[in-house]
C-alpha cells in the first residue's frame, strides 16, 4: 500500500484522535497554568426606604458589551500544581489531595493485580477439566461481572454490603458486625473486591484461551518422564502462558490506574479518592477547571511513569524479535 | 485431557482414579463457588428490585417478600426513564456506527501499509489507550462551551468515538491482518481501486471481525458513566449516568428506583452475552493471541 492511500484511509481516524484526544490534552496543560475570575467591581447602591435613603457598597461582576459577566484571566504558572500537591504557604499540614488520591490508586492497582492473575489462572486451569457440555454456560455466566456496567456493578456490591443488606446479615450469623461503608479501611476493601470481581473474568478468558494452545506433545513427554502435575504446570504450561500473563498485566495496569466508578459509588469520595476521581470532583463539584487541569496533568504524568518501563521492555523485545 | 493421563500414571489404577474423582469434585465445587460470587450481586439486585424498601433492606433480612412492580413503574413512568433509554439508544447506535466506519478504514490501512508511519500511529494509539478519560474533561468543557455544543448528544457521541478509536483500530487491524493480501491484489488486478477492493471484497469477508469490534464499541458507549454525567444534563443523560443521580439523593424511593434502573440497564447486557458469547470471547483473546 502506498503512503498516499494509507494517509487517506487513516485520515478520519487520525483527525478524530487529534481533535478530541491530543488537542484537549494539550489544552489541559495550558488550562492548568491559568486562572480566570469574575471581574468584580465595587458599586454604591442607594436604597430608598420609608425612613430615608441608605447607601451601601457591594460587589458585583462587571459586565462586558454583550451583558455577560466579564472574566479576567491570567497566567498563574504552577500555582494550582502547588495547591493540588499541598505545597506552599496557607496549606494545612499534610493536606495533599493528589498524593492521597495517588496512594489509593496505587493500592488498588497493587491489591487487585495479583488476585486477578492468580484467580484467573486457577479458574482457567479448573475450567480445563470440566466436561465440554458445561463449558459454554460456565463461560457465559463468568462473563457477567466483566460486561456489566461498572456503575451498576459497584452499586450492586454496595447494596449487598449496605446496612441491612445480605452480606452484613450473613456475617451477623457468624457474630461479625461491621458497617462496611462507615470507615475507610472497609470501604477501600470493598473497592478492591469490586475490582477483582470485575476483572477476573477477563484474565480467566484470556488464560483459558491460552491453555488451549499449550503443546500437547510437550505435556505428554513430561508425563512419560515422570513429571508431577505441579512440575508440568511450572515448567511447561506457565512458560507457554507467560506472554499472556504480561498482556493481562499491562491491560489491567492501564485500567486499574483509571479506577473511578467504584470510588464514586462506594465512598462518594468520603474516605477515598482516586486520581481520576480527583479531577472529576474538582471540575464538577468544586467547579474549578484550572485546578482540575493541574490534577489531570499530574494524573497523566503518573500513568507515564508507570507505563514507560513496560513499554520500553516491549519495545526492546519487539526489536530483538525481528 | 492432561489430567486424565497423569491420573493413570500413578501406582494403582483404582486408587488413582478415585483420587482423580475427588479432585474433579473439588474443581466443580470451586467453579460453582466462583459462579455464585460472580452472579450474586446482580441476582440479589434483581430480587430486591421487586420489593418495597422496607422488604428490601429489612432487619432481620427477608429471604422471601411480596413482589411489586412499583419501583419499575415509578422509574420508567414517573421519572421518565424512557428518555434516558432513548438517549442511550441514540448514543450507542451512533458511536458504534461511526467507530466502525472510521476504524475499519484505519484498521485496514494499518494492516496493509508496511511503512514506519503505521507503526508509530499504532504506538500513539496505544498511548492514548492508557490515557485516563477524566484528564480530558476540563478541556471538553471549555471547548464545547465555546462551540455551544455542551450538553448535546452529538458532542458526547464524538467524544466516545474518539476515546474508542485506539482500541477499535488495534482490534480491527488484528482482524484485517488475518485476511490474505492476495484477495485485495486480485480485486485490484480486476480493475478495482484500493477503496473498491476494500469495500467490495475485504469488508464482506470481515463481518465476524466487524461484529466483534462492534460489540466492544457498544459496551464502551453503553457502559460509560463518567463522560455522560460530566458532559450532559439530566434530560440528555444516558441510563448509567441517570441512575447515579438517583442514588446519591439517598431517599428510600429514589434508592429503590435506582435498583430498578440497575436491573433495567443490565438486562440488555445479559441478552447480549447470551447471543454473542462466542464473539465476545474471541474479542477478548484477539489482542492476546497476537501478543
Amino acid at each position: 500500500m502506498k503512503l498516499r492511500s494509507f494517509a487517506s484511509f487513516v485520515a478520519p481516524s487520525v483527525v478524530l484522535m487529534l481533535l478530541l484526544l491530543a488537542l484537549p490534552l494539550a489544552m489541559t496543560v495550558w488550562l492548568s497554568t491559568r486562572n480566570c475570575t469574575l471581574d468584580m467591581e465595587t458599586v454604591t447602591v442607594t436604597q430608598t426606604g420609608p425612613f430615608g435613603a441608605r447607601e451601601s457598597t457591594t460587589q458585583r461582576a462587571r459586565l462586558d458589551a454583550d451583558g455577560r459577566a466579564a472574566q479576567a484571566c491570567r497566567h498563574v504558572g504552577l500555582d494550582y500544581y502547588r495547591k493540588v500537591l499541598g505545597l506552599g504557604s496557607g496549606n494545612r499540614e499534610g493536606e495533599n489531595e493528589f498524593r492521597s488520591a495517588l496512594r489509593f490508586t496505587l493500592l488498588y492497582v497493587a491489591g487487585t493485580t495479583p488476585f486477578v492473575l492468580v484467580g484467573g489462572m486457577l479458574l482457567a486451569l479448573g475450567m480445563n477439566r470440566v466436561t465440554q457440555r458445561l463449558k459454554g454456560a460456565f463461560i457465559a455466566a463468568s462473563l457477567l461481572p466483566f460486561i456489566v456496567t461498572p456503575v451498576v456493578g459497584a452499586l450492586a456490591i454496595k447494596w449487598l454490603f449496605r446496612d441491612n443488606g445480605l452480606v452484613p446479615h450473613v456475617l451477623e450469623i457468624f457474630g461479625v458486625q461491621l458497617y462496611w461503608m462507615a470507615q475507610a479501611w472497609s470501604a477501600q476493601l470493598l473497592i478492591v473486591l469490586y475490582g477483582i470481581w470485575h476483572v477476573l473474568p477477563f484474565a480467566f478468558i484470556v488464560f483459558y484461551a491460552g491453555l488451549q494452545g499449550v503443546p500437547q506433545d510437550a505435556l505428554e513427554a513430561a508425563t512419560i518422564d515422570g513429571a508431577s502435575r505441579w512440575q508440568k504446570l511450572r515448567y511447561v504450561t506457565l512458560p507457554h502462558l507467560m506472554p499472556l500473563i504480561g498482556f493481562v498485566t499491562l491491560i489491567h495496569l492501564m485500567d486499574a490506574y483509571r479506577v473511578f466508578e467504584p470510588v464514586v459509588v462506594l465512598t462518594q469520595g468520603a474516605f477515598t479518592t482516586s486520581v481520576q476521581y480527583l479531577t472529576y470532583h474538582v471540575l464538577l463539584q468544586e467547579g474549578n477547571p484550572y485546578k482540575a487541569s493541574a490534577a489531570a496533568v499530574l494524573t497523566v504524568a503518573g500513568i507515564a511513569v508507570l507505563l514507560v518501563p513496560l513499554l520500553r521492555k516491549t519495545w526492546r523485545e519487539q526489536r530483538h524479535g525481528h | 485431557m492432561a489430567t486424565d493421563m497423569s491420573a493413570t500414571g500413578g501406582s494403582g489404577a483404582f486408587g488413582a482414579r478415585r483420587r482423580a474423582g475427588a479432585g474433579q469434585a473439588l474443581v466443580y465445587l470451586a467453579l460453582a463457588a466462583w459462579l455464585l460470587l460472580a452472579a450474586l450481586p446482580i441476582l440479589w439486585t434483581l430480587v430486591i428490585s421487586f420489593r418495597s424498601y422496607v422488604d428490601a433492606f429489612s432487619s432481620p433480612l427477608k429471604w422471601l417478600a411480596p413482589a411489586t412492580l412499583e419501583n419499575y413503574r415509578a422509574l420508567w413512568i414517573d421519572r421518565e426513564f424512557y428518555r434516558n433509554f432513548q438517549n442511550t439508544l441514540i448514543v450507542t447506535a451512533a458511536t458504534v456506527g461511526i467507530s466502525l466506519t472510521v476504524g475499519c478504514l484505519a484498521g485496514y490501512a494499518l494492516a496493509r501499509y508496511r511503512g514506519a508511519t503505521g507503526f508509530w500511529l499504532l504506538i500513539l494509539a496505544l498511548v492514548f489507550r492508557a490515557l485516563p478519560h477524566s484528564t480530558l474533561l476540563p478541556s471538553f468543557h471549555a471547548l464545547f462551551d465555546a462551540l455551544g455544543i455542551r450538553n448535546t448528544l452529538f458532542a458526547l457521541v464524538f467524544v466516545l468515538v474518539a476515546i474508542n478509536q485506539p482500541f477499535t483500530i488495534w482490534m480491527l487491524r488484528s482482524f484485517f491482518v488475518n485476511i490474505p493480501q492476495e484477495l485485495d491484489e486480485a480485486a485490484m488486478v480486476d480493475g478495482c481501486t484500493r477503496f473498491g477492493a476494500f469495500r467490495r471484497v475485504i469488508i464482506p469477508v470481515m463481518w465476524p471481525g466487524v461484529l466483534t469490534t462492534g460489540l466492544f464499541s457498544f459496551l464502551l458507549a453503553y457502559n460509560d458513566f463518567m463522560l455522560s454525567s460530566a458532559l450532559t444534563n439530566a434530560d440528555r443523560m444516558t441510563m448509567p449516568a441517570a441512575i447515579a443521580g438517583a442514588i446519591t439523593a439517598e431517599s428510600d424511593a429514589l434508592l429503590m428506583q435506582g435498583i430498578a434502573g440497575a436491573v433495567s440497564i443490565t438486562i440488555p447486557l445479559i441478552v447480549l452475552v447470551a447471543l454473542f458469547q462466542k464473539q465476545i470471547v474471541s474479542g477478548l483473546t484477539q489482542g492476546a493471541v497476537k501478543g
